[in-house]
């Protein structure tokens, strides 16, 4: 319904909190309700007993994930989310944003699909970042011993590294190293007790590839070949304008093939004959995109997209997105 | 001479409209025909029979959902406060329970044949109540309920939920409900007049149904939009439906619905149809729309009579009064009306 849907100013930041069990995501959301920063947030929470704040905007709710019945077998959505937002919009006193927490083994992929498929969600909400809290002494066992700490990684827009008090120099290298190793594009915080100021990670636009790929060190975007089971990202370049009828064919066939195995795909695009940039992004199957700001004035229209995923073929990614270029 | 109808005149010359301060979240008249408006700043707005308005503080923070009382007079309503209160026609405020800050009671509901039995959901549970305020019983249901109904006699309840929804009798001593299922998320639900048809709305902007009496199921799709509003004609012959840009009316007659291509009524201007509301003894559909039209909609004829403008916001309210001579509808915006439909000597 495009004549109730907001102009994107308006739309209310999301931030989706994740993070395995112990990791220090209740310790931050509490600073975030406690702390003295002028904004006021709606949270979603899911154990509200480990909370030790009293705030009317902080709702309980159980995770309840259900499949569409669209045929898509990785198509999750929580449709208890749906509700709270609905329920959170009618509520006079308007918030700066909403958190939504999701327990220490959750997939966050139905969090993020929820926000993308569902019409009067996306009419009032944006999706601003997925934000992971990592315990960098205890990640090592967790990665060994859970598909899930993989995938909130993977997901993640923001990291925060949290307890680097617990290790040492060298460790939290070699932590770092491993995040990056699942996901190359997120941009991590260090932290001790979570202690991330709060302006830098909540409605920061996260998603806008150009500042996340600000972030990314040269020396990460590597060019080894990956498949097999572990996640794994990548980056692609083009400078030719894209040809957006080639581009939606090729990415609505790959994401209709592998979505399963493509955990997060975002891009920025330039597309031929085109002043604004084109904001492309995917959660499994699902995939959204809309125009944003104009390009900077002088600065090359180089378009790029990103793919963190599992059983990624390098080639055969750069090959099909060269196959969108303009000709 | 001819005159020129205004899509505003009937609001012009025979409504009565507020600006007030928050979403409208429901309208509800009771059975002696005051009517309330429900808001998300936690108030409610009673107009007395007779036109005297007057604004109470119901709950801290949202209301959620209004219905008429099972007395002859006065309200239940339900906040994201966690609280299930009465509003009584002097605008008295009551607790009938309070579930706690963070525990959302979203849906309300009241039998309307004297019984005097109350009802709400919070979560996955629904709280059944007798008139004086009473816990009679609480049910729970597989996830969160996202429609509650009571059918026509006050006899049964039914409660939507993930992958179907469930019919409860009030006076059962077993807790087992008649399971309804049907995969998916269901957001909304309504019973026909005669307690034979239950039927939800669906995530996936379509609609479901069961017919008890012999296991039926029907489907009813083809919404470009989630329905919202589901309203049974007072003869059960039709459903009402919100979710498309016409009033999508199912034919629960003649074999109907299966296999039946809906009437819609009102359509063609591409804006969607938000809210339905049958008038209670004509063959008659008020309808609200995501710009703010409202309009009433002869089923028969099918003649269109604009009731008012766009412009004030999408609807959020719709209710006709039991005579059927008012009709109350609110908008997203704050905006609230009573159009008087009465015979004028």
């Amino acid at each position: 319904m495009s004549e109730t849907k907001a102009p994107e100013g308006e739309l209310v930041p999301v931030t989706v909190l994740t993070g395995y069990l112990g990791a220090g995501k209740t310790t931050l959301l509490n600073r975030i309700l406690t702390e003295n920063h002028g904004k006021k947030y709606a949270v979603v929470i899911n154990e509200f007993g480990e909370l030790g704040v009293d705030n009317d905007l902080v709702v309980d709710t159980d995770e309840e994930v259900f499949e569409m019945n669209n045929g898509c077998i990785c198509c999750t959505v929580r449709g208890d989310l749906i509700r709270i937002v609905g329920g959170l919009m009618k509520r006079r006193d308007k918030f700066d944003g909403i958190i939504v927490e999701t327990t220490g083994l959750a997939n966050p992929a139905p969090v993020a699909q929820t926000f993308f498929v569902d019409e009067d969600v996306r009419a009032k909400t944006r999706l601003d970042a997925i934000i992971t809290v990592v315990d960098a002494k205890h990640l090592p066992a967790r990665l060994a011993d859970s598909h899930e700490a993989e995938d909130q990684i993977a997901f993640a827009d923001v990291i925060v590294l949290n307890k680097m008090d617990l290790v040492s120099a060298d460790e939290a290298k070699e932590v770092e190293a491993t995040i990056r190793k699942i996901n190359k594009f997120a941009k991590i915080h260090h932290a001790t007790k979570s202690d991330v100021p709060i302006a830098e990670l909540l409605n920061q636009g996260a998603f806008d590839l150009n500042r996340v790929l600000d972030h990314t060190p040269d020396f990460l975007t590597d060019n080894e070949h990956e498949h097999n089971d572990d996640i794994a990202s990548m980056s692609f370049e083009l400078e030719t304008p894209i040809d957006p009828e080639r581009f939606n064919a090729w990415i609505g066939a790959l994401l209709a093939e592998k979505g399963q195995d493509l955990l997060r795909t975002k891009g920025i695009l330039s597309y031929a004959g085109e002043d604004r940039r084109f904001a492309f992004q995917a959660v499994h199957m699902i995939a959204d995109g809309d125009f944003i700001g104009p390009w900077k004035e002088g600065d090359p229209r180089t378009s790029r997209l990103v793919f963190i995923g599992r059983n990624l073929n390098r080639p055969q990614l750069r090959r099909g997105f060269e196959s969108c270029q303009m000709e | 001479m001819s005159q020129t109808i205004t899509p505003d005149r009937l609001l012009e010359e025979r409504g009565e409209t507020r600006t007030l301060d928050g979403f409208v979240v429901g309208a509800a008249y009771d059975r002696s025909g005051n009517l309330a408006f429900a808001l998300g700043d936690g108030s409610v707005h009673i107009v007395r029979k007779g036109g005297e308005w007057q604004k109470v503080a119901a709950h801290e923070g949202a209301a959620m959902a209004i219905a008429a009382d099972s007395r002859a007079a006065g309200w239940v309503t339900g906040g994201d406060d966690g609280r299930f209160v009465r509003v009584s026609t002097d605008g008295t405020v009551s607790a009938i329970a309070e579930f706690g800050m963070m525990k959302w009671v979203e849906h309300v509901a009241a039998t309307t044949d004297g019984k005097g039995v109350l009802a709400c959901s919070v979560g996955k549970a629904v709280h059944v109540f007798d008139g004086a305020g009473t816990k009679l019983k609480t049910v729970q249901h597989p996830s969160s309920v996202t429609g509650l109904v009571f059918d026509a006699k006050g006899k049964r309840f039914a409660a939507s939920h993930y992958n179907g929804a469930s019919v409860w009798f009030v006076a059962s001593k077993t807790d087992n409900p008649r399971k309804l299922e049907w995969k998916g998320s269901h957001i909304g639900i309504a019973m026909s007049p005669d307690g034979d048809c239950v039927v939800t709305a669906m995530q996936e902007n379509s609609l479901h149904g069961w017919r008890l009496s012999d296991g039926q199921h029907m489907r009813m799709t083809g919404y470009p939009a989630k329905t919202m509003a589901l309203s049974f004609t007072k003869n059960g012959k039709w459903l009402a439906s919100s979710g498309a840009d016409s009033i999508v009316m199912w034919p629960f007659h003649g074999g109907g619905p299966m296999g039946k291509p809906p009437t819609e009524l009102a359509g063609g201007d591409g804006v969607n149809c938000t809210r339905v509301a049958a008038h209670p003894t004509h063959d008659a559909i008020a309808a609200g729309f995501a710009d703010g039209l409202v309009v009433m909609a002869d089923i028969n004829s099918a003649r269109i009579l604009p009731v008012a403008a766009a412009g004030r916001g999408p609807i959020s309210a719709l209710a006709w009064s039991p005579d059927g001579t008012h009709l109350a509808f609110g908008t997203e915006a704050g905006f609230a009306a009573v159009v008087d439909f009465s015979k004028r000597s």
